[in-house]
């Protein structure tokens, strides 16, 4: 833990160490806390204009208590020993009147492997003053009112450290602190009558040295496919082949896929596969997908989760055979497992069960070479940039708009389409429809990352 | 509460420009419960003081947990440092905020004290058997969950020119979702309902043993619909249907924020954009309709929330404003200034979203339809700057000659918002507002609520293709 942070780290354990001991007092068997500290300068963006510049910091705390098989839970934003004591007794007096289950559990953690990554925090980043934010997000506003074209609704340059602490009455006893530079945009582009959909970009950067140069080059990025969408048109109605850019991958398939991969939903068998489906073809052979935490230069890196379990990286599919479910304690204890280091949350919320960084595997074409087959096998065909719609993970099946999407003819990028729908279902599309997977991938708003994928058997209904 | 108002108004007297000061304290408890199981019981409490200036033209804001007046006082200092640093750079011509009315005294909406009387162990017991009845309701039903939401906030918002405002709510929600299943088939459905006020609020409309059937019927329901065919089609839209159209593709279109980065209303007032039969509102309060889920008296700015006619007679009449976007139209502000958190500032955002009733039953309606399909049950939605809208229902049923035939799973309905309004020829008299549970989402959470009454309109609807 950086001295950076001393007092802060103090103060937080000091009052975590007293909530743990009032939650003990006031009658639990177990209890754990969750805190965290953080501090926040931010310059927002409204308007086409400087809007507001902010500072916060301040503390929560949450503690989990356990009476037999009853749970309880309470949490404050204050280290106040009042509020403290006051939370405590709610959280048991909430465990007193709960009905018992039997999954509840507390368990002692073990130590953070060495191959974690350890140092999230950068020190250049807690000294940036208020003036060089300001320099920096000029250089942000520079970029995307460059082109007259680009309309900048929101965005801002934010500047965030931290501190998560999990301990509980067993031993467990974890910390980490992290800095980071994060900037956004959300905007759209403006010709005559023409106006393209909102589009919205974030990033964030652990490296106070890279942050402005990659500003730059984000904002130009961005703005340029924004106003790419000027150009519109039709799309026909047809069902067979569309191309998934990795953002429509990510926000369409793989984010109502990882319903499956959660623990909880196998325990409770809501999900389509269940622990006799381990090791078994359950997807396209092509497919392979991974959760990585420990990737330091993306939002979701962390060496342990809510409940303190030491994070690592884990393959959830490999060539389409299913490898593993994503497990807190409560999964675990269901499904007779030990947790995975998947329970997620903060200090005001119950541990709950989420992946980390997802990450789907590139395949072997090139995404030149893959947009000509499919013009080969198809004379109009789909691009679908974003999505705008619903995808139930529950049944698979998906509807929605496809923004920003590309119409092709003839091999050829005609123009950008709106009010286009498409719909299918996320288990034939990443089985027996799969057709092909790029080579190239791309990391979205600096966490998940996936190639490009071609599915077939897809509905598409023109506006 | 005196006593944290003093406090205030002491800690801005010290401000050498214009200043807010807002107390918020949260508490909020969750319940929910999935197969007879008890998933969260859990309670949160979130207090604290926001502070922001106007310097120069330019905001500044700081926020702290601490209700020390030395802690005050530092949020206050950092506040104006962010303002100045940024009042250089700021291109607006306002430099000053206009004098407006601003509200003053107490403002309590009736139910607070009764539902936090209530003890959580006996919602708990409602939540429980809520799941229980939806669960055991049919053989096909595999999993049953329920959902109980209560935030009680108590704020006060001075600022230094006069607005000195203390106000009180409790907002509820309950939601129950099914998942039926057979030979491998799942189908899923939810009920929610959110208001403000009292538990008894809740279940006003429907009693809580009537919500868990109809959930539990409609996932059976869904079991054995079909897929919907996709095409451009006529369509009879619910008031929950009408409240996510009037919110998601007109509300947030027209919030003035929006407008000037160039929104698809930019321009527009006075101008023709929806059927005549249209008028469309926002408000906080809404005549004849008690406790509705964005019921609120007074925003965070101070300002008395009023009613805006957004849509009059098919005219764009009024943008939705906070102070800031008030004074650049030279307007008065529309009392939708709205902050999650005291750690959030006020964004312009909506309340009660909703299209006037009209003249004809939806019986006349339907039984005048030649073929459409009645749109039901929403399932969440967004929408674009272009107007271009996305919304899912849970529940399409074929109209053929003047009836309702057969019911088609889910679909996604889309179009552009103005021209879908422009194409409505009938608006019923029954009305409801029925956005249900759910939140308005734009950088901060937000309770709103939405309805209407049934409407005939043309849209798209994102069904398979053969």
């Amino acid at each position: 833990m950086s001295q950076l942070f001393k007092s802060e780290k103090e103060k937080l354990e000091t009052a975590a160490n007293k909530l743990l001991s009032y939650a003990i007092n006031s009658g639990a068997d177990t209890a754990e806390v969750c805190g965290g500290y953080g501090t926040k300068t931010k310059i927002t963006l409204e308007k086409q204009d400087y809007h507001l510049a902010s500072s916060d910091d301040g503390y929560s705390l949450g503690v989990r208590v356990l009476k037999g098989n009853r749970q309880g839970f309470a949490s404050c934003n204050s280290t106040d020993s009042a509020e403290l004591k006051e939370i405590a007794i709610k959280a048991n007096e909430i465990a007193g009147f709960s009905p018992d289950n039997p999954h509840y559990n507390i368990q002692r953690a073990n130590n953070i492997p060495i191959e974690a990554p350890h140092n999230l925090v950068d020190p250049a980043l807690t000294e940036i003053s208020l003036q060089t934010q300001k320099e920096w997000t000029q250089l942000l506003v520079g970029e995307a009112t460059k082109d007259k074209r680009f309309r900048l609704n929101e965005g801002g340059v934010e500047i965030g450290t931290g501190i998560s602490l999990v301990i509980n009455s067993l031993g467990t006893h974890q910390m980490e602190a992290d800095t980071a530079a994060s900037w956004s945009l959300m905007g759209m582009g403006v010709e005559d009558k023409l106006i393209t959909s909102f589009d919205y970009f974030s990033q964030i950067s652990r490296d106070a040295s890279t942050t402005p140069e990659t500003i730059i080059l984000s904002a130009r990025k961005f703005v340029e496919e924004v106003l790419r969408n000027l150009k519109t048109g039709r799309s026909e109605s047809y069902k067979g082949l569309v191309i998934f850019s990795p953002r429509a991958v990510l926000d369409i398939l793989i984010s109502s896929l990882s319903y499956h991969f959660n623990g909880r939903v196998v325990a409770e068998t809501t999900g389509r596969w269940g622990l006799k489906n381990r090791d078994q073809q359950i997807l396209n052979s092509q497919l392979s997908l991974k959760d990585n935490p420990w990737l330091r230069d993306r939002s979701g890196c962390s060496t342990f989760d809510r409940e303190g379990t030491p994070t690592r990286p884990m393959d959830l599919i490999e060539k389409g055979v299913l490898k593993s479910f994503c497990l807190d304690h409560y999964a675990a204890h269901a499904l007779k497992l030990t947790s995975t280091g998947h329970a997620a949350g903060g200090p005001s919320s119950l541990p709950a069960v989420s992946t980390h960084t997802l990450c789907l595997a590139p395949g072997e074409e090139t995404q030149h070479s893959l947009y000509q087959r499919v013009g080969a096998e198809q004379k109009s065909f789909l691009v679908v940039q974003r999505y705008s719609g619903q995808s139930d993970p529950v049944t698979g099946d998906f509807s929605g708009v496809a923004k920003g999407a590309e119409w092709w003819v003839n091999g050829e990028r005609r123009y950008y389409v709106q009010e286009t729908l498409i719909s299918g279902n996320i288990f034939q599309a990443l089985g027996e429809d799969l057709f092909a997977i790029s080579k190239e991938t791309e990391v979205i708003d600096c966490d998940e990352e996936s190639p490009t994928l071609v599915i077939n058997n897809i509905s598409v209904t023109g506006g | 509460m005196k006593s944290i108002s003093e406090l205030l108004e002491t800690t801005l007297a010290k401000a050498p420009c214009w200043a807010e000061a807002r107390y918020h304290r949260r508490n909020s408890q969750s319940l929910s419960v999935q197969k007879g199981l008890v998933k969260q019981a859990k309670s949160n409490l979130t207090s604290g003081v926001g502070i922001r200036v106007f310097v120069d033209g330019a905001w500044g804001f700081s926020s702290t947990s601490d209700l020390n007046p030395h802690a005050l006082e530092k949020a206050l200092r950092q506040a104006i440092e962010c303002a100045k640093s940024l009042s250089q750079l700021k291109k607006s011509n306002l430099k000053k905020l206009p004098e407006t009315k601003l509200a003053r005294g107490e403002f309590k909406i009736p139910g607070y004290e009764n539902l936090k009387k209530m003890p959580l162990e006996q919602k708990l017991h409602a939540v429980l058997k809520a799941e229980k009845l939806t669960r055991n309701n049919s053989a096909l039903i595999h999993s049953a969950t329920c959902v109980y939401n209560e935030i009680f906030e108590d704020k006060i918002v001075v600022t230094t020119d006069g607005a000195n405002a203390s106000s009180q709510l409790a907002r509820n929600e309950f939601k129950i979702g099914a998942i039926a299943s057979r030979d491998g088939e799942m189908a899923e459905s939810h009920e929610s309902v959110g208001r403000t006020g009292s538990w008894e609020c809740l279940f006003s409309r429907a009693t809580l043993d009537e919500m868990s059937d109809s959930a539990a019927k409609l996932a059976v329901d869904l079991l054995s619909a079909p897929k919907i065919p996709g095409g451009n089609n006529v369509l009879v839209l619910s008031p929950a249907m009408v409240g996510l159209l009037s919110h998601e593709a007109i509300g947030h279109t027209v919030e003035a924020d929006f407008v000037l980065s160039g929104s698809v209303a930019q321009g527009k007032l006075g101008t023709l954009v929806a059927s005549p039969l249209i008028t469309l509102s926002d408000s906080g309060i809404v005549a004849g309709v008690e406790h509705s889920g964005g019921e609120l008296l007074v925003d965070d700015e101070g300002v008395l929330t009023t009613k805006t006619v957004i849509i009059k007679n098919g005219i764009l009449s009024s943008y939705l404003h906070n102070r800031e976007s008030a004074a650049i139209y030279g307007v008065e502000p529309t009392g939708n200034g709205r902050a999650w958190l005291y750690s959030d500032e006020p964004l312009i955002r909506m309340r009660n979203t909703y299209i006037e009733p009209g003249t004809q039953t939806l019986e006349e309606i339907i039984s005048s339809t030649k073929e459409g399909y009645l749109v039901d049950c929403p399932l969440g939605g967004q929408a674009d700057a272009t107007g271009e809208f996305m919304f899912g229902a849970q529940k399409v049923t074929k109209i053929e000659n003047g009836k309702l035939t057969k019911m088609f799973r889910g679909a996604t309905i889309s179009g552009q918002a103005f021209e879908v309004l422009s194409t409505v020829d009938a608006v019923s008299k029954e009305f409801l507002l029925d956005l249900g549970s759910g939140y308005c989402g734009k950088g901060q959470p937000a309770k709103v609520d939405a309805g209407g009454p049934y409407i005939r309109c043309k849209a798209t609807i994102g069904g398979v293709q053969e």
